[in-house]
């Protein structure tokens, strides 16, 4: 991150009731970064508790917090969400009209970290996944079997087995082959153990984007404490994302970092070539992250030679993918290569949040059927070529990026609140604004999804 | 850039923001409409739930619901609970068929079946003992 001595001083003081209003804009900022504050430590004080219908079974890692909240229920943890997001939406729209110029950085800082060691310290939220990561990891590790030929049904003698989601037993995992071998050392560490190293590398993943989200933003000219509080303030970033330890985080660190190469190394091969290397990196936690790359290679927005540039992060992309591949074939055989299976099986996948479920409703029909998979890809494949051609064409990169993780997002009958945070950094890097505000309103379509049970609790 | 060009990059930017309203719109009224839908259903479980109880006679909580998701306009729901106090699906089960409009607080009682403890999954093998609308619609093998 850049030094913060070197953020442009406040502007002078407006006349009249503007002024008034950017005077009184610091402690409404403040009252909402308190809300914000209290909203997830109610979460995660109550979901310390106990297991509930939001909180998976897990190892008591937060005992020491149980003491304090109740059992988190559906009604307290929406109307937790819903007033961390008004203040989230207040707190940016006070940062996006510059009212909060007066305030230092550090307050930017300080409240998105308070957030995150708040949700770091806490339990498990919302999803099991964390346990299917630790399972495979202890598959390869405690057990000696291949996480890409069997579910955690193989090792239901592990003590971690009787924390994974009934739903993923018996799946191999579809993770990438450089996330499966980072998750192998915390295996050792038993499952308590694994839990916090999982929790750490979430955490310090969340740390590094955040940090190239600003320092990315600075590069393009961009408001850094925008920028930041945008996306370490986000309320499914923070409770959905952090709290449940996903390698989505790791991907999108991954993300980032190779947009920061590119930023930075424009008129150098090298930088270029890392930058390749780096989004297959990304690719390699979770595919998704594949999708950066022909838009990277497109991009006329990078320095130097016109065919030497394009060539620069295919090289390093290549090299990257040969490496890659070579590790996972040594590691896990060729089922670790075929990432394509993977994927093509979680394609499949339908969950009741998704927007194609969502439209399929509208119009009276119980659910997506295989046509409309069909459809929904041939939809996905016109979008991604359409931001290709548009990038060939001059249009910015990282935006034509975001645009196109967003479609993923949209047109995936597989939706997790989680997936919504993919294109969240590369949008705050970048001067179309529109994408920012589809991806807002996409979470805010998500949340509000969510609300049924507080409208009518079932009892 | 020419002033054409410009110009072409403006209409572009204009369907392009029209188009993706146009989406977010579609997708505003999908979720708002799952969410108004999902409020009847949750309404109607509730007194799924209050109709198993009375029905029962029994204050048993932990009940399991299962919804007919193949027709999303059915209102058919079968509402599992056990007979005596234990652990979800521990003991001897009673399934019900609800059906219809809401009268005073209740749903109709078309059938039901019961199965065996520690039944996990509601197969026809397991169910037994059935009355009513499973009877004829043969939904016990027993």
């Amino acid at each position: 991150m850049s030094s913060l001595a070197e953020h442009p001083p406040p502007p002078p003081p407006l006349p009249g009731s503007a002024g008034r209003a950017r005077r009184l804009a610091p402690a409404l900022a403040a009252l909402c970064a308190l809300l914000a504050l209290a909203a997830t430590a109610e979460i995660v004080l109550d979901g310390a508790l106990d297991h509930s219908a939001l909180i998976p079974r897990s190892p008591a890692i937060a005992g020491w917090l149980a003491g304090i909240g109740e059992r988190l229920g559906y009604r307290v943890f929406l109307i937790a969400l819903l007033a961390f997001s008004a203040a989230y939406a207040v707190l940016l729209a006070l940062a996006g009209r510059g009212a909060l110029a007066r305030l230092r950085p550090r307050w930017a800082i300080g409240l998105v970290g308070a957030l995150q060691l708040i949700v770091f310290a806490g339990p498990i939220l919302l999803s099991t996944d964390v346990f299917s990561y630790i399972a495979y990891a202890r598959m390869g590790v405690v057990h000696g079997l291949n996480p890409y030929l069997h579910g955690p049904s193989a090792i239901t003698g592990d003590p971690i087995y009787h924390y994974v989601g009934t739903d993923w037993k018996l799946v191999a995992t579809a993770y990438g082959p450089l996330y499966t071998l980072l998750s192998y050392p915390l295996a050792p560490l038993g499952v308590k153990g694994a839990l916090w190293g999982m929790k750490a590398m979430a955490l310090l993943a969340s740390a590094g984007t955040l940090a190239l989200v600003w320092r990315c933003a600075r590069l393009r000219g961009l408001d850094p404490v925008f920028a930041l509080l945008a996306v370490g303030a986000n309320p499914l970033y923070v409770i959905y994302g952090l709290g449940g330890a996903h390698n989505d985080l790791l991907m999108t660190f991954l993300m980032m970092a190779a947009v920061a190469l590119t930023l930075t190394g424009r008129s150098s091969s090298t930088r270029q070539a890392w930058a390749g290397a780096t989004v297959v990196a990304g690719a390699l936690i979770k595919a998704t992250g594949a999708v950066l790359l022909p838009y990277m290679v497109l991009s006329s927005d990078l320095g130097g030679h016109r065919s030497r540039r394009r060539l620069a992060p295919i090289a390093g992309a290549a090299l990257a993918v040969l490496v890659g591949a070579l590790a996972a074939y040594v590691a896990f055989g060729v089922h670790g290569v075929d990432i394509v299976a993977a994927l093509n099986r979680d394609a499949a996948f339908v969950s009741t949040d998704s927007f194609p479920t969502e439209v399929a409703h509208l119009f009276g029909k119980p659910g997506v059927f295989p046509i409309d998979h069909t459809l929904l890809k041939g939809a996905l494949a016109a979008i991604l070529l359409y931001l290709m051609w548009l990038t060939w064409r001059g249009y910015d990169w990282v935006a034509a990026s975001g645009w196109a993780l967003l479609a993923i997002v949209v047109t995936s009958t597989w939706l997790l609140a989680w997936y919504t945070l993919w294109p969240l950094p590369l949008a705050l890097v970048t001067r179309e604004r529109r994408l920012l505000w589809a991806i807002l309103a996409v979470q805010a379509l998500f949340i509000v999804h969510q609300i049924s049970p507080l409208l009518a609790p079932v009892r | 850039m020419s002033g054409d060009a410009r110009g072409r990059r403006g209409d572009a930017w204009l369907i392009e923001t029209t188009v993706i309203g146009l989406i977010g719109l579609l997708l505003a009224v999908g979720t708002v409409n799952d969410v108004v839908r999902q409020v009847h259903v949750n309404r109607r479980l509730v007194v799924d739930l209050a109709t198993w109880r009375a029905y029962s006679a029994r204050d048993y909580r932990n009940l399991t619901i299962e919804q007919d998701v193949k027709h999303p306009d059915s209102t058919r729901e079968v509402v599992c609970g056990n007979t005596s106090p234990g652990a979800p699906k521990e003991r001897r089960q009673l399934c019900l068929i609800i059906t219809g409009a809401v009268v005073a607080g209740r749903r109709a009682v078309q059938g039901g079946y019961y199965l065996p403890p520690l039944t996990v999954v509601d197969r026809r093998s397991a169910r037994y003992a059935c009355f009513g609308a499973a009877k004829s619609q043969e939904l016990c093998e027993r």
